[in-house]
């Protein structure tokens, strides 16, 4: 009996080794790691025919789209949103949204619906490029196009500031989105979804038609440049975060740290103080 | 003195024997003393590499998280080193030592503070001026002491908690001192504004939002507050003063973030949830003949939190 307890005691040693050497190992090659990846060029191929004056030129799908997204929209689409896009009462009109609020829906996987839910989740999307660009083309082709109804924005990141893009996003976007770009409740079962996964073409796309909940940015709140500058912040900063302090945590703030914080930190100092304190 | 044992025990008069290292007592814990001190050894060793690496890392102006890591596994190893040579490595005892009573005798007591008291009282009547004079000094300087601690209260606030910066008249400004137009805001837009001179003050931080393109009524009585759908109510919340950034325009709601308090926006910012107790102020807005979104009048009462003397 004091044999199995004293070599229960002996495990401590190694026991406090693994989850010192553990934790020395957790906080430091995060960091070492995080730093390596350098970020990537913008993309170049991403500009179709525009200056690189230009930080966002906008641009409908080619009209040969439209005949084939208009088969694609009454095939997929029109049971909710209606034979002419009209809407009924399951789903809203969509004549005057234009191309960009249809890319974004689409190309992001919300639409169409897999569950009527409060709030429509990101998903992988149903339909490749193409498909996608022509449901946007036929959509748009409804209505005339107009900043309230904007085309597909192309986004050349290649002159962003970042830092401008930083203090533009705390400004505008960090209230819902959150300061990491994870996003997080609002209220009523809403809730601002995390920006991780979301393409340049995207991001641009929200701000400047407003999906959901979100308001809508246009160029009168924001420009063209500074449009660029928060998608170059959140696609090259946000998207891929440096996270010196060692693991970012999912960038969820104060409660995941503070858990792994008293897990590991209060139970580690637990098991020294095991180790050292027990003597007969 | 003699009738208390334990002031004759132990206070250093007749030292005990020096224990001997055939005392069982002074065998070492582990089992195995000479492969825990190879296990120590090579800990500390690792100590040193980690303290030199350390060492050479900031001498060439390493990365500061290879200096973080060695500096770790040098502190780590050698705190984990000695720890380990004084729990396996020492005598494992257990050891006594006699130790003689703390508490003084009654009459110990009574001498003391009898030589105390008399001394002390002969002295202060003896120089009973000095002794005014120590404690006008010291009253002084209690006093002054609390000075500092006053003056980090702050300025007294007067009139700043009732009234903000915005004018009959005050230019709507974007946080780059940008004057605003009513074309700048699509419909669903949302916009943090400030008056013409007070960009960035945060009492003055106001939310322009703009639901529809229409005026609409917010509350009876604000009928013409609302040109062309634009409406402005302070960004700070009635409950504690945090930005009310979130809005969420489908369900025209503003969201504190601190406690959830909902505001209804098409409501004169009513709250509907949360521990908000009045709706958020809303600001007259017009629109000028060259097309500028202005201020009609100041808010009509006091932004922010509650406070004592809030009319």
């Amino acid at each position: 009996m004091k044999d199995t307890r004293r070599r229960a005691r002996l495990l401590l040693m190694p026991a406090v080794v693994v989850v010192g050497g553990g934790l020395v190992g957790l906080f430091t090659s995060g960091a070492l790691a995080g730093a390596s990846p350098a970020p990537k060029a913008p993309d170049p191929s991403a500009m179709a025919g525009a200056t690189a004056a230009d930080p966002i030129t906008y641009s409908l799908p080619p009209a040969s789209y439209v005949a084939p997204g208009e088969e694609l929209f009454e095939a997929n689409c029109a049971s909710c949103h209606g034979t002419d896009a009209f809407g009924t009462d399951r789903a809203p009109n969509l004549v005057g949204l234009g191309a960009a609020t249809v890319d974004f829906w689409v190309s992001t996987g919300r639409m169409p619906l897999a569950i009527s839910s409060i709030q429509a989740v990101r998903k992988p999307p149903r339909f490749d490029r193409t498909q996608t660009l022509q449901i946007a083309a036929f959509v748009a082709s409804l209505a005339p196009t107009s900043s309230a109804a904007p085309a597909i924005p192309h986004v050349n990141l290649s002159g962003a500031s970042l830092s401008d893009g930083e203090s533009l996003f705390v400004l505008n976007c960090a209230a819902c989105h959150t300061v990491t770009g994870a996003g997080d409740a609002l209220a009523d079962g809403y809730f601002a979804p995390s920006l991780h996964r979301a393409t340049k073409t995207q991001v641009a796309e929200a701000m400047r038609t407003g999906p959901g909940n979100m308001p809508r940015f246009g160029p009168g709140t924001l420009s063209d440049r500074q449009v660029a500058d928060v998608d170059a912040f959140v696609t090259e900063a946000l998207q891929h975060p440096q996270n010196v302090g060692g693991l970012g945590l999912g960038g969820v703030g104060a409660v995941a740290e503070g858990f792994v914080g008293l897990l590991f930190g209060v139970g580690g100092i637990m098991l020294v103080a095991f180790w050292l304190g027990d003597r007969s | 003195m003699s009738e208390h044992p334990g002031l004759t025990e132990g206070n250093g008069q007749t030292p005990g024997p020096v224990a001997s290292f055939d005392d069982p007592h002074m065998r070492p814990y582990a089992r195995n003393p000479a492969r825990v001190e190879k296990v120590v050894a090579a800990l500390f060793l690792l100590g040193f590499l980690g303290f030199a690496a350390y060492g050479g890392t900031y001498w060439v102006n390493g990365p500061n998280e290879l200096q973080a890591l060695t500096l770790g596994v040098g502190l780590f190893a050698t705190g984990f080193a000695l720890a380990a040579w004084g729990r396996y490595l020492m005598p494992q005892g257990p050891f006594s030592e006699e130790r003689h009573t703390l508490a003084a005798s009654d009459e110990e007591v009574a001498a003391f503070s009898n030589a105390v008291s008399e001394r002390g009282k002969a002295v202060f009547r003896r120089r009973g001026f000095l002794g005014a004079l120590l404690g006008l000094g010291t009253a002084t300087m209690g006093v002054v002491l609390a000075f500092p601690l006053l003056r980090s209260l702050g300025p007294r606030p007067g009139k700043g908690l009732d009234v903000t910066d915005w004018k009959p008249g005050s230019y709507v400004m974007d946080v780059t001192g940008r004057r605003i137009t009513v074309d700048d805001l699509e419909v669903g837009g949302m916009m943090t504004v400030f008056p013409e001179g007070f960009v960035g003050a945060s009492i003055d931080q106001t939310m322009l939002l703009r639901p529809s393109t229409a005026a609409f009524t917010t509350m009876p009585g604000r009928e013409s507050w609302t040109p062309q759908g634009y409406v402005a109510y302070s960004k700070m919340c009635t409950h504690a003063g945090c930005p009310v950034g979130l809005y969420m325009e489908e369900t025209q709601q503003m969201l504190c973030p601190c406690h959830q308090s909902l505001f209804d926006v098409l409501d004169g910012a009513k709250p509907v949830f949360g521990p908000a107790p009045r709706p958020l102020p809303q600001l007259a807005l017009y629109v000028d003949s060259a097309g500028y979104l202005r201020a009609q009048a100041p808010y009509d009462q006091p932004v922010g939190p509650g406070f004592w003397e809030r009319s």
